[in-house]
């Protein structure tokens, strides 16, 4: 498994789409991060677990979207489901490469509490359950970005589809308030934003990671299934 | 679709197969190699039945897709590494296949170029070098000349009938001449229908002048005229 590890983070590298994503998140977080800084003068981190959540909620899918969507158009999805290597691999191997790109994404935000730490005396600990949360939500993300781009051989279709399941999980929550007890236990259930908001504020819950873990898993299974659909 | 398809390839045999577009010869190939799974039947490479026991089966194949299954941001070296780990071959053992086959498939000159700056035909060697990199039993080529010109064709039916020493291989084309000059035996999908097989040798033996291309149109006169008969009010 390695070796598809190694081969997905050289693919992804050597195209324009990671150094682009990168430098767009980093652009857009920084002018955030920094009108923040300036407007409230208060060392706080919160605002920006929440910015990059934004942000991930597109960045994730375009950077997951080739993974299956340009193997299927190519003929490389053939070598690879011919190969002596169970399918389940595949997924696994498409997933870690992704998020060892988000999560190394992630970790260059690091700029910031950094300068926080420069400016004043942050409180370290919702900072660092906030990265937890963080990549937390990523794992979530970019399976579902793998389940998308298994399931076309369209890379575009891949990353709208993957937006769009992403953004109606991060706002499950708003639907809530529209439906009665206990009904709208369900919506909150799934919300991606209620599971992030205690970690952005300092509070770790096993019932937020357990949730992470499992829409994660969910994702990867429904990725396998649909990995064998043959075009 | 495929139906009635009955065949079993010796060792150190290379079997052309034959049919015009859309007979079903990638379809039979994808469900040899495992790519697709047959509804009723069952394939069976080097002992292993390839829906129960597929990670043997695809052990043993060699498999070169229509299109060749390369990534072209990276280089062939890269390429066929990728493909030998994909295959469980490691360290030392890698190297030395990986050496091998460029050496064999003279691509010496190109290891470190990107296969998106590559020709069709260099292409096409790097496809076979991936399928050749651990010895496979049985090479299964779909197509695998189309695009190269007529010296690169040579090259690969020279790489194919070495290749037969080592193992069976099965061949498909639409160009008559070439299952010709390399196959032993050769069968005609029409419609998803294996029709006859017939060493190339007896065929050549029973019509001198273009005996494939006699044998081919009297096979495909024979189906039409059978589904004519079946469709008759």
């Amino acid at each position: 498994m390695s070796a598809l590890i190694l081969k997905e983070l050289r693919s992804l590298f050597r195209s324009p789409i990671a150094y682009i994503v990168v430098a767009v998140f980093l652009a857009v977080l920084g002018y955030t991060f920094s009108s923040v800084l300036y407007l409230t003068r208060v060392p706080t981190f919160v605002h920006t677990v929440f910015q990059s959540a934004n942000l991930l909620l597109v960045v994730v899918p375009i950077l997951t979207m080739r993974s299956f969507a340009e193997e299927r158009r190519s003929a490389t999805f053939e070598l690879l489901i011919t190969a002596p290597v169970p399918s389940y691999q595949l997924v696994l191997a498409k997933f870690v490469g992704a998020y060892i790109t988000v999560a190394a994404l992630i970790g260059t935000t690091v700029v910031f509490p950094l300068t926080l730490a420069w400016l004043g005396a942050p409180d370290w600990g919702p900072i660092l359950s906030g990265y937890l949360g963080l990549l937390g939500l990523s794992s979530v993300l970019v399976a579902i970005g793998i389940c998308a781009s298994a399931a076309t051989t369209h890379q575009a279709i891949a990353a709208v589809s993957a937006i769009g399941v992403s953004l109606l999980l991060w706002m499950a929550g708003t639907l809530a308030v529209l439906l009665p007890d206990p009904f709208d236990h369900l919506p909150l259930a799934l919300s991606l934003h209620g599971h992030l908001r205690p970690f952005a504020t300092g509070l770790i819950y096993l019932s937020d990671l357990g949730f992470f873990v499992l829409a994660t898993m969910i994702a990867l299974v429904l990725a396998h299934r649909l990995l064998g659909r043959r075009p | 679709m495929i139906d009635c398809v009955d065949l079993s390839i010796d060792s150190g045999e290379v079997f052309g197969l034959l049919g015009p577009n859309g007979s079903g010869k990638t379809t039979l190939l994808r469900l040899i190699a495992g790519y697709l799974e047959e509804d009723t039947g069952q394939v069976e490479v080097d002992g292993y039945r390839v829906d129960k026991d597929p990670l043997h089966a695809r052990r043993a194949i060699g498999y070169v897709p229509e299109q060749a299954p390369l990534y072209p941001e990276l280089s062939v070296l890269e390429n066929l590494s990728f493909a030998g780990r994909l295959r469980g071959i490691k360290g030392a053992a890698l190297k030395n296949a990986v050496g091998r086959v460029i050496d064999q498939l003279e691509l010496a000159s190109v290891a470190d170029r990107l296969i998106a700056r590559l020709s069709k035909g260099f292409r096409q060697r790097v496809a076979l070098g991936q399928a050749l990199l651990a010895k496979p039993k049985l090479l299964i080529l779909d197509e695998a000349t189309s695009g190269l010109d007529l010296e690169q064709a040579f090259v690969f039916y020279e790489l194919v009938r070495d290749f037969a020493s080592e193992g069976s291989v099965i061949f498909s084309s639409h160009v008559l001449s070439e299952v010709e000059r390399i196959a032993d035996r050769v069968g005609f999908l029409v419609g998803g229908r294996l029709l006859n097989i017939e060493t190339n040798k007896l065929l050549n033996a029973n019509r001198p002048s273009s005996p494939l291309e006699s044998a081919f149109l009297d096979a495909l006169a024979s189906q039409r005229a059978t589904q004519n008969v079946g469709t008759d009010p």
